[in-house]
């Protein structure tokens, strides 16, 4: 268990971490989350040891990390933003080093690197100079170094930062496995990786605590403040599907449009979180109109975390503006058109499909769930700027305060 | 400490810095042997040894400039940082990894008086005093740079900054024999001195006041001192630069009197030394 107290850290006028105070279970991964400069980065180096706070107390696992470091230490494998690791060794040596200074006994260490080499697949360049890896590599070196001494508590930030997507998808396996025996902490700015990983999110904003919880509990008190979005692709003409709709639920003409293959798409904001699926289907067949595809939009984590740290000081307010409820309605579809193409073009779209029909089989599902993870990641980053801008647009500035 | 010796034992031979020190040491030493001992026939290694001071200013930058410089810059030093490793390991085991190269060719050295038996009688206390006056001498500036090492990210600043203090503490005799020292001109000295340290404190505190306020408290009480006890400061900055005067320390041992004020005197350098880097290494973690 680690705890955090009152965790504070000021760089000359700047205050990089300001009275945080967190606790994480053991058995669990948690998912480190916060805008750029949040304050990540410096949290981990002051848990790890790296750095020392300005004030407050790091407790790890029932010792002080400034007044018992070496026992505090000993159960943590750290993972730093820039892997540390000696460009003039090769990997096989590095990692005999690491055991030995992270003081593995010695009739273990062969053992420990051998692990460590199989977990993180590098046996192909264990003999290799890591002045010669790959960026990738040497992350999965610097993963490596972390493992090796076989601690309780795992400190990874940005775990998954230049690996390839197939490397991505095992990592994040990897940390599922390790999160079965240890206890996870991981720092990212990919928002799908951790709602997929995580079982825990921690959300923090200008050094400053804004929420901790599971991913699926957040996602259902978002639903119900905001409501969700029911995508729906139809056959027919504009009007029909428009009759058909309203007869259910509230629609504007403007949240329908037409595809180029003349299929009506409608995008409707449903309030609180009941689920009308059902109900539009029929209406639509009752219509004559053919239902090709219906999805309900689940508040994403990266609404939540736009809603949580977009707003200034990082509160959680529930913003009933109808200015901004317009710009996020007009953001959302920005989003989706571009998370539509981003699946276009990564192919991704069949394997989904593929997925959805073939439901039995666990492993498809699951390597194509994690190129669906991949692709999401991808808008995730596309549609970030994206929104900014629009919603930036419609909301006369608004958002900038 | 065994890890970290280790490593870095072996990254002086991965790179070329230590086949480079080890060079370097043997050509100077071997040419001052070959000139004084050999050439003109001088009986002991008195001249060779107090001549190789030069290769100081290529072996201590070598060796020290990297050793926490590029560790701060390529951020590995987050991995012993946060390792159950004390502190004060890490930097003795890094210092006694770059005195084991240096150590390397000082042994080689010890054959010397060896070779000089075949032509007649040679005193072999005296010549082993010499050489272990030099290998002391040498682990002092390793001690030092290892510190100056530890204040930079820039491992060419370290290795400039290095070689000054090389030079300087030995050339100290030659160049306080250009200072007067009369008591005021002690006092004007002192009073540098204190500049120096208030520069020091802004460095380090950058807060302009309280340097200012540094100075201006070491100054006055020179000033005062001055006026109460002139008699004090009469060769005072002499004394003062002693403390950097490592050539006359040597030239002692090397005329035989291996005395424990010269003793004291290096193996202080390298206690202050590593107790400086253990320091400026934490310091950052607060900083």
């Amino acid at each position: 268990m680690i705890e955090v107290k009152h965790l504070t850290k000021t760089y000359g006028d700047h205050c990089a971490v300001d009275d945080l105070s967190f606790t994480v279970e053991d058995g669990q991964i948690y998912g480190f989350l916060g805008p750029n400069g949040a304050g990540k980065s410096t949290t981990m180096n002051i848990m790890t040891g790296y750095l020392a706070p300005t004030s407050g107390d790091v407790i790890i696992n029932g010792h002080d990390i400034l007044e018992e470091p070496e026992e505090a230490k000993r159960t943590i494998g750290y993972l730093p933003e820039i892997p540390p690791v000696y460009t003039d060794m090769t990997v096989a040596e590095y990692l005999r080093f690491c055991a030995e200074l992270k003081k593995v006994p010695r009739a273990e260490r062969k053992d420990a690197v051998r692990n460590a080499i199989d977990e993180l697949e590098l046996g192909e360049v264990k003999n290799r100079l890591i002045r010669n890896l790959s960026k990738g590599f040497r992350q999965r070196v610097g993963f490596a170094q972390a493992i090796i001494a076989n601690p309780e508590t795992l400190i990874l930030d940005e775990p998954t930062v230049g690996l390839d997507p197939k490397q991505i998808i095992e990592i994040r396996r990897l940390i599922r496995r390790l999160g079965e025996k240890h206890t996870v902490i991981l720092s990212s700015h990919i928002l799908s990786e951790v709602s997929e990983v995580c079982d825990q999110v921690l959300i923090i904003n200008h050094g400053k605590f804004v929420a901790c919880d599971s991913p699926d509990h957040l996602a259902t008190s978002e639903q119900k403040q905001k409501g969700s979005i029911l995508h729906v692709t139809a056959q027919g003409a504009k009007q029909d599907v428009l009759a058909a709709l309203r007869s259910v639920v509230q629609v504007r003409e403007s949240d329908l449009a037409e595809d180029e293959e003349g299929n009506t798409v409608a995008t409707i904001r449903v309030p609180g979180g009941s689920d009308i699926r059902g109900r539009v289907s029929q209406a639509l067949f009752a219509k004559n109109c053919v239902v090709l595809s219906m999805s309900v939009e689940k508040a994403s984590l990266e609404n939540i975390f736009l809603e949580l740290t977009g707003s200034g000081n990082g509160a959680a307010s529930v913003d009933g503006d109808t200015k901004k409820s317009v710009g996020k309605m007009a953001s959302d579809l920005v989003h989706d058109e571009l998370g539509i193409q981003s699946y276009t073009e990564e192919g991704a779209a069949d394997d989904e499909e593929r997925a959805a029909e073939d439901a039995a089989s666990e492993e498809t599902a699951d390597a194509s769930d994690g190129v669906r993870q991949n692709a999401d990641s991808i808008h995730a980053q596309l549609s970030g700027n994206e929104k900014e801008e629009t919603s930036g647009d419609v909301t006369d500035g608004e958002d900038k305060k | 400490m065994g890890a970290i010796y280790k490593k870095e034992l072996k990254s002086y031979f991965t790179n070329m810095s230590g086949a480079v020190v080890i060079a370097v040491m043997l050509l100077v030493t071997g040419l001052m042997f070959r000139t004084y001992n050999m050439y003109y026939g001088t009986l002991t290694l008195h001249y060779t040894i107090s001549g190789s001071w030069l290769a100081f200013l290529i072996v201590v930058p070598i060796l020290s400039m990297r050793v926490f410089a590029e560790e701060k810059k390529q951020r590995t030093d987050q991995l012993w940082m946060t390792a159950p490793v004390k502190l004060p390991e890490v930097v003795l085991g890094k210092y006694l990894a770059m005195v084991t190269v240096y150590a390397i060719p000082c042994a080689v050295v010890c054959i010397y008086p060896l070779v000089m038996l075949k032509f007649g009688d040679e005193s072999l206390k005296w010549d082993y005093c010499c050489i272990f006056g030099f290998f002391l001498i040498g682990a002092a500036y390793l001690a030092i740079g290892m510190f100056i090492s530890s204040c930079t990210e820039s491992a060419i600043i370290s290795a400039i900054l290095s070689l000054l203090f090389v030079l300087m503490t030995q050339l100290m005799s030659n160049i306080f024999n250009f200072i007067s020292s009369t008591t005021f001109s002690s006092l004007v000295f002192l009073v540098v001195l204190a500049a120096i340290v208030g520069l020091l404190v802004y460095y380090m505190t950058k807060n302009f006041y309280v340097s200012l306020g540094v100075f201006g408290a070491l100054a006055v009480i020179c000033i005062i001192a001055y006026k109460v006890k002139s008699s004090w400061f009469d060769g005072r900055s002499e004394s003062i630069m002693r403390i950097f005067d490592f050539n006359t320390h040597l030239s002692d041992i090397t005329n035989g009197s291996l005395s424990i004020s010269n003793l004291l005197f290096f193996i202080s350098y390298i206690v202050i030394g590593i107790i400086l880097t253990v320091q400026s290494i934490q310091k950052r973690r607060w900083s």
